[in-house]
């Protein structure tokens, strides 16, 4: 019997909501795709944390927020604690993709869903795999296999193919089939006849304009506006299609000699491209091709100028620009701050890539017509000063006490020996002192907060000794009879130690050095700090337009895609209602009568009712069979007779001769190259009311539809020799068995 | 999956029963009992696979390459390449170039890019020394256009070979390949190394074990002192050199090791600033512009590098200074200076050893490997005297180290792997003769698999193993409904794509293929202006079934022939015959032709059995013509009285009884029992050559059409 297979979708179907669905093989739970949206709304999770325990494995196809948004929350609230698996650049730009998150949120706002090391935490369990390769799950998942494949759309995304006895499900969304600036199409048409497909129907509903007009009309809107002395903001994604973007816009630049500044601008901007910079195998080919033959690194950019924080920004000479930041969404990121300050300008232009997220500020803007005002709140986090200065420092201090405290209690054990405790009343001065310069960061341990006192305050008489003396430890020594007992580690040589003190330092730094530095400073710099907002009113004056930068298949590819791949199971997910009602009418009428759109929360046993077993062809039937070729395939008739050891089938010649059996006739025959073929032998052949008029007399037709089972072709005519020829003729296209 | 060693014995018997290509054959074209020029083929079920195309390093010319006359390079299906060294990869815009070869090249993607500058390169530097030059550098450009790239762990398939490759240490882009042909599969480990390293991973495990092991055993039984251990010692020998105002000579190959030797000096120097003073010079524009290869691909290097990317580049030296030639070569004071060649045969390094090498002060630190016959060897046993390139023979008063750095496996190495991986059948390569008889007997006496088969090929010595392949299908289906039982009949279409095989109903083809069925229903009118009822008259005297067909009650204007083929009065001036397609149809609809044509030529009826014949008496006269038959053919045939069809056989004595009607044969004797049971069934098919009965269920004639 056949692998059974379930689907439960936990987020996004019949709408746009983010990604996320539970997969499950013969009880194995994929977790695949876990996204969420820029608002970070924990109710859009509920489903997922009602699973999450039960998940084995997860999935991630594609580096963005709507992917895979939600994996640090899960991992830390609903105890997701399944291997992760992705590409390798799915995990990178995926975790660069969460710190811009983070960081953007943290500068504007309390923001604590999740924290840096949760993201840190999320990522670090991710097996990372490269694209066709097959990864042997074990232990509960054996024989199940998983394979990524090439998606398109971003970088390194992913379709996965999940295997079992050799029934595969194919897990496809935001795929492309266009070759791109840097991404190859996807390889999604090579797959034949899966048991199950799931695929989005988000662009169900959507035509392209050809790819060269689009691109001339983008680019063409930027520079009317750098010419009309106006500034160009482009809200992009963090590491996903903004890569294209740029490289769309060095080119041009490059071509055209332009000097209008032009900046991408994100958290984590440096990174991302020197990121991009050392991916180039997980590109289009011609970008490694280009590069295995002069070295020249499309991701060396020239025109550019990579900024990860807005000080930057205005070093940039006065005028004219075009800038190219995060979110995409509008809602928060350095693209917020600088839409409102620019919207404001008639002469400046808002250039949407992509259709935002659905509620998002840029979705409002994005409608026809767009809205003359738009009310936005400003998040802002300022210095404190003055009397809340002061009632910070206070509760900083008590809080400070408190923890030096407990710190100097719980040492006061080990601390005894030496006669030294802290003693409570006289430290007190010594931290109101430093408080003045505000202990900058709040990781620094009450421990050597303690120790401070103790050093500086060295002469203070403890409250348990009779006269002030320095700290003293003694360092007990043990004798035996071979002289002081050593413990051999002291002396070993470390080797981490003595082989590279450098790359140690770096290990141990941490989180320091995973991204940008001006970035860190502002967040590992916790200078007491509070978060004010304010409504605001924009007059939204600037120009506005939309070019389709997705880089997803349209509506018609996405068709024609599905009728080749013909799966025998299609289930539907991520897209707008009527989208989905679509494409699940047009696949029942062209692509199979299994077609399936699950709400959220319902699950759809799409188990095949394909029965299989497996059966040893002996050496002896396989001698007698006759193979016939027909493309990639080799065929042939058998006849033979099961015989069972050890409970392995295996199929030896029949004992009695072959029954006859209704012969077989392969092949795929097509009037229209029939009819050449026919003229090719001579015999003049046209078509006349759907048949095939071959020589005199004779007519072909094909009976019933295309798309049954069994081609019917009919030959018809008087008794003539042509009859017999024309139908040896026809004889010759199909194969006998 | 069983397999057997390449006995002799084993292939006279399996020649018999299998087909040819089920042996499993690997030849070294170089590389055998020797180091340099790898180059191995294999083939299995007609697909070939080459790996490697190196040139031997201390030869020159035609006679660097491997011993390419030994195949031929059309049949070759995929070409795959380990790592971008001379000895692996040199030979390959020969060989795509000047040979007949046309299959697919596969190397990784770092290989790719450092293979095009290393053979640009060596083709500049042996321009002036060799005459005849394999290929110049448009041959070089354009084999970069056939070649393809593979990342690893990357599964592809071509022509039914699926390959895919594992990280192996040794140098940067360095891959292990697995090929897998129909479940055979076969490692070939190139040069590797187990151990990690500053900038490597070391190479992976196969998660599969293979059937066959190609490895190299350039080390043999010899064991590397730690990694610790070693560099202390280089670093040590050089800091004391330059200490005490001598120079170091590092002769090492342009790539590879000399990344990693840099970076433990440039680490060092940063650690002593007392040698910030003393200059380190790299020799090499080649590794310069490889640098860029360095920085890019680092998802090949291992974590630490990574790491260390994300902070500065590591390979951006600090204290290293490149050199360009001897000539900007400023000789003052005590100087590190690394230079290739690594086997001193000519060039830079050897400009430097013909200065340095009589002052005792001096130290040639050999870091890796050394080819025999060049002179990097000689010196490593001190000899006392040297010839200079010039001829002059001169005392050699240098110190020489020898420090192996290069990352090939030792013995532990290379037993701790195939302990793990337990390949039942090893071959070594890439080794001298020597070592690797060493290398046999140890793996031999310590390999816990004592059933372990070692072979040790010759160049052009071919090496024949036979695995009993198992063909395993799968059923799939309405005709896997229901899995039969021991003894069931299973019938349907065999469909092998690759090497997988599925068994697969006719109907169900086009579901899980991309092929289909089709039927061809004919329909053929023939003039005919009698009467029908002559022609329902004659055909019944040679059809056994011959069935009107719409109202039973009027006479008759259709009839079904044998089941098969409709004959139709279409007016009082033709009737048409209509079936579908198949070689018994199309052969009974011949037959009504005939009798048609037959009719209206007037032609008498054929000749008949007579008439109203009844069906036991048709039995009695098959039964008859059976009898007669087997007495012919077997001698003494009785009848048995009072049972319908019964007869006794006896032959020789042997008794068996037969049963003309059912088929059943009961003998004792085996052998008779199946020659009974042949020649009666051949003689069924000659007496009623066309069963009547619907042999399928699955009837494509529309009756009514």
């Amino acid at each position: 019997m056949g692998t059974s297979v379930q689907l439960t979708p936990l987020s996004g179907v019949h709408s746009e909501n983010p990604l996320s669905y539970l997969l499950s093989l013969d009880g194995f739970n994929f977790l695949v795709d876990c996204g969420w949206n820029d608002f970070f709304d924990p109710e859009l999770l509920q489903p997922l944390s009602r699973v999450s325990s039960t998940i084995d494995a997860v999935l991630l196809s594609h580096p963005d927020t709507v992917h895979l948004g939600a994996l640090p929350y899960a991992m830390k609230q609903f105890g997701l604690s399944a291997p992760v698996y992705s590409t390798e650049p799915v995990h990178k730009l995926g975790l660069l993709t969460m710190y811009d998150h983070y960081l953007s949120r943290r500068q504007v706002s309390d923001f604590d869903l999740f924290s840096l090391d949760d993201i840190d935490a999320a990522f670090q369990n991710v097996t990372r795999l490269t694209y066709s390769q097959d990864y042997h799950l074990s232990g509960k998942g054996e024989g199940i296999v998983i394979t990524p494949h090439v998606a398109g759309h971003l970088l390194g995304g992913t379709i996965w193919k999940i295997t079992k006895d050799g029934e595969d499900v194919i897990y496809a969304v935001d795929f492309n089939h266009r070759k791109e600036r840097h991404l190859n199409g996807t390889v999604l048409e090579s797959f034949v006849r899966p048991a199950v497909l799931i695929t989005d129907a988000y662009n169900a509903l959507n035509n392209q304009p050809s790819t060269r007009q689009r691109d001339q009309e983008f680019l063409d809107a930027i520079l009317r506006t750098l010419r009309g002395d106006g500034k160009v903001l482009l809200p992009v994604d963090t590491a996903g299609r903004v890569l294209e973007l740029i490289l769309i816009l060095e080119q041009y630049w490059t071509q055209h000699h332009l000097s209008y500044p032009i900046a991408f601008l994100t958290n984590v901007a440096t990174s991302t491209i020197e990121y991009a910079k050392s991916s180039l195998e997980w590109m289009i080919d011609s970008i490694g091709k280009s590069f295995e033959h002069t070295r020249d690194n499309v991701f060396v950019l020239k025109n550019f100028n990579i900024i990860i924080n807005k000080k930057e920004l205005e070093k940039l000479p006065e005028g004219p620009k075009v800038v190219l930041a995060s979110m995409a969404s509008l809602e928060e990121g350095f693209s917020h701050d600088i839409f409102v300050e620019w919207a404001v300008d008639s002469k400046n232009l808002v250039v949407f890539t992509e259709r935002a997220q659905f509620g998002t500020l840029a979705r409002m803007l994005q409608v026809d017509p767009p809205p003359k005002v738009v009310k936005v709140t400003m998040h802002k986090r300022v210095p404190l000063v003055g009397e809340e200065l002061k009632a910070y420092e206070e509760e900083q201090n008590r809080i400070k006490k408190e923890e030096a405290l407990k710190a100097s209690l719980s040492k006061e054990d080990d601390l005894k020996a030496s006669c030294i405790v802290p003693d409570k009343s006289l430290s007190d001065p010594m931290v109101i002192d430093s408080a003045g310069g505000l202990i900058s960061s709040e990781v620094a341990s009450p421990r050597i907060v303690g120790y401070r006192d103790v050093l500086i305050d060295g002469f203070v008489p403890p409250s348990t000794s009779v006269s002030p003396m320095f700290p003293f430890y003694e360092n007990s020594r043990e004798w035996d009879d071979f002289g002081e007992v050593i413990n051999p580690d002291d002396y070993a040589i470390k080797e981490e130690d003595m082989l590279d003190p450098t790359s140690v330092a770096v290990l141990g730094g941490g989180l320091e050095d995973k991204f940008d530095e001006d970035s860190n400073d502002m967040l590992l710099d916790s200078k007491p700090s509070k978060v004010v907002s304010n409504e605001l009113t924009v007059q939204v004056k600037c120009s506005l337009i939309y070019k389709d930068f997705e880089g997803r298949s349209d509506s018609r590819s996405i068709k024609t895609i599905l009728a080749h791949v013909a799966p025998l199971k299609l289930v539907l997910v991520h897209g707008s209602a009527e989208a989905t009602e679509h494409l699940k009418q047009h696949c029942l009428k062209n692509v199979c009568s299994h077609v399936y759109a699950p709400q959220i929360g319902e699950t759809i046993d799409v188990t095949s009712d394909l029965c299989a077993y497996k059966v040893r062809l002996s050496e002896r039937l396989m001698s007698n069979v006759l193979f016939k070729k027909l493309g990639d395939y080799e065929i042939a008739w058998i006849d033979g007779e099961v015989n069972e050891t050890d409970g392995m089938l295996t199929l030896v010649p029949l004992s009695t001769g072959p029954p006859l059996h209704k012969s077989v006739l392969v092949g795929d025959l097509k009037l229209a190259d029939f009819k050449q073929f026919l003229a090719s032998k001579g015999v003049p052949a046209e078509f006349s009311k759907g048949f095939l008029r071959c020589g005199e007399n004779i007519t072909l037709r094909k009976v019933g539809d295309s798309k049954g089972a069994t081609q019917q072709v009919g030959i018809e005519g008087p008794l003539t020799e042509e009859y017999y020829k024309i139908r040896e003729l026809l004889y010759s296209q199909f194969y006998l068995l | 999956m069983a397999s057997n060693g390449p006995a002799p014995s084993m292939k006279k018997r399996e020649s018999s029963g299998s087909r040819e290509g089920d042996q499993l054959i690997i030849t070294p074209l170089g590389a055998g009992n020797e180091v340099g020029r790898s180059c191995v083929f294999m083939s299995y079920k007609n697909k070939t696979v080459l790996f490697d195309c190196g040139i031997h390093p201390a030869y020159s010319g035609m006679a660097a390459l491997p011993y390419f006359d030994e195949i031929d390079p059309s049949t070759i299906d995929v070409l795959l390449v380990t790592h971008f060294h001379l000895d692996h990869a040199a030979s390959l815009p020969y060989f795509l170039e000047k040979t007949t070869f046309k299959g697919r090249v596969f190397m990784t993607h770092a290989t790719k890019a450092i293979y095009r500058l290393i053979l640009s390169d060596y083709v500049k530097v042996s321009k002036g020394s060799v005459e005849d030059m394999l290929y110049n550098e448009q041959d070089i450009i354009q084999s970069m256009d056939k070649i393809e790239v593979i990342d690893f762990h990357q599964t592809l398939e071509v022509n039914g070979i699926r390959f895919w490759c594992y990280t192996a240490g040794h140098v940067l882009g360095a891959a292990m390949f697995m090929v897998d042909i129909a479940g055979v599969r076969v490692l070939y480990t190139g040069d590797y190394s187990r151990e990690e390293d500053r900038h490597l991973r070391a190479a992976e495990l196969p998660q599969f074990s293979p059937d066959v092991c190609v490895i190299e055993s350039t080390y043999g039984v010899q064991l590397h002192q730690p990694r610790v251990v070693r560099e202390k010692r280089f670093t040590d020998v050089i800091h004391n050199t330059v200490a005490q105002g001598g120079r170091v000579l590092i002769p090492a190959f342009a790539l590879g090791r000399a990344q990693e030797l840099l970076l433990i000096l440039d680490e060092y120097w940063s650690a002593h600033p007392e040698l910030h003073n003393i200059p380190i010079y790299y020799a090499s524009p080649l590794a310069k512009r490889c640098m860029a290869v360095y920085q890019t691909y680092i998802n090949a290097m291992n974590e630490r590098v990574r790491a260390q990317f994300e902070v500065s580049n590591p390979f951006d030296f600090k204290h290293i200074s490149s050199l360009k030639s001897i000539e900007n070569f400023d000789d003052v004071g005590p100087s590190v200076v690394m230079a290739s060649p690594s086997g001193l045969q000519s060039g830079l390094s050897r400009q430097l050893f013909d200065m340095w090498c009589q002052d005792k002060k001096n130290a040639c630190v050999i870091p890796g490997y050394v080819v025999e016959g060049t002179l990097a060897k000689t010196i490593i046993n001190e000899p006392k005297d040297v010839t200079l390139s010039n001829g002059l023979t001169v005392p050699l008063n240098m110190q020489v180290h020898y420090i192996s750095f290069s990352a090939h496996a030792d013995y532990g190495q290379t037993f701790e792997f195939l302990k793990d991986l337990m390949p039942p059948n090893i071959i070594l390569v890439h080794g001298e003769a020597n070592e690797m008889g060493r290398l046999k007997q140890k793996l031999l006496a310590q390999l816990p698999d004592k059933n372990t088969k070692i072979l040790t090929p010759k160049n052009c010595q071919t090496v024949e193993m036979h695995f009993n392949s198992e063909k395993m299908a799968k059923a799939i289906g309405r005709l896997a409904e229901k899995i039969p039982k021991e003894g069931e009949h299973v019938n349907g279409l065999l469909v092998k794509k690759g090497f997988t095989y599925q068994i697969i109903a006719p109907e169900d083809l086009h579901i899980f293929t991309q092929l289909s069925t089709g039927n061809i229903a004919q329909r053929i009118s023939v003039p005919y202006e009698g009467a029908f009822s002559v022609i329902r008259h004659r055909l019944k005297q040679i059809y056994e079934s011959v069935e009107p067909l719409g109202d039973p009650t009027e006479s008759p204007t259709a009839l079904l022939v044998h089941d098969r083929v409709t004959v139709k009065q279409e007016n009082t001036k033709c009737v048409s015959i209509q079936w579908s397609t198949d070689p018994i149809s199309d052969m009974v609809s011949d037959s009504v032709v005939t009798v048609i044509l037959n009719i209206n030529r007037g032609i008498a009826r054929v000749g008949v059995m007579g008439e109203g014949v009844t069906e036991e008496e048709m039995e009695r006269t098959a039964e008859k013509v059976v009898l007669a038959l087997l007495n012919s053919l077997f001698g003494d045939v009785k009848r048995v009285a009072g049972e319908e069809g019964k007869m006794v056989v006896s032959v020789d004595g042997v008794v068996a009884t037969v049963d003309s009607k059912s088929g059943v044969v009961e003998c004792e004797n085996e052998g008779l029992k199946q020659r009974l049971r042949t020649a009666l069934r051949r003689i069924k098919s000659a007496v009623k050559p066309i069963p009547l009965q619907k042999i399928s269920p699955f009837c494509y004639l529309e009756r009514k059409l």
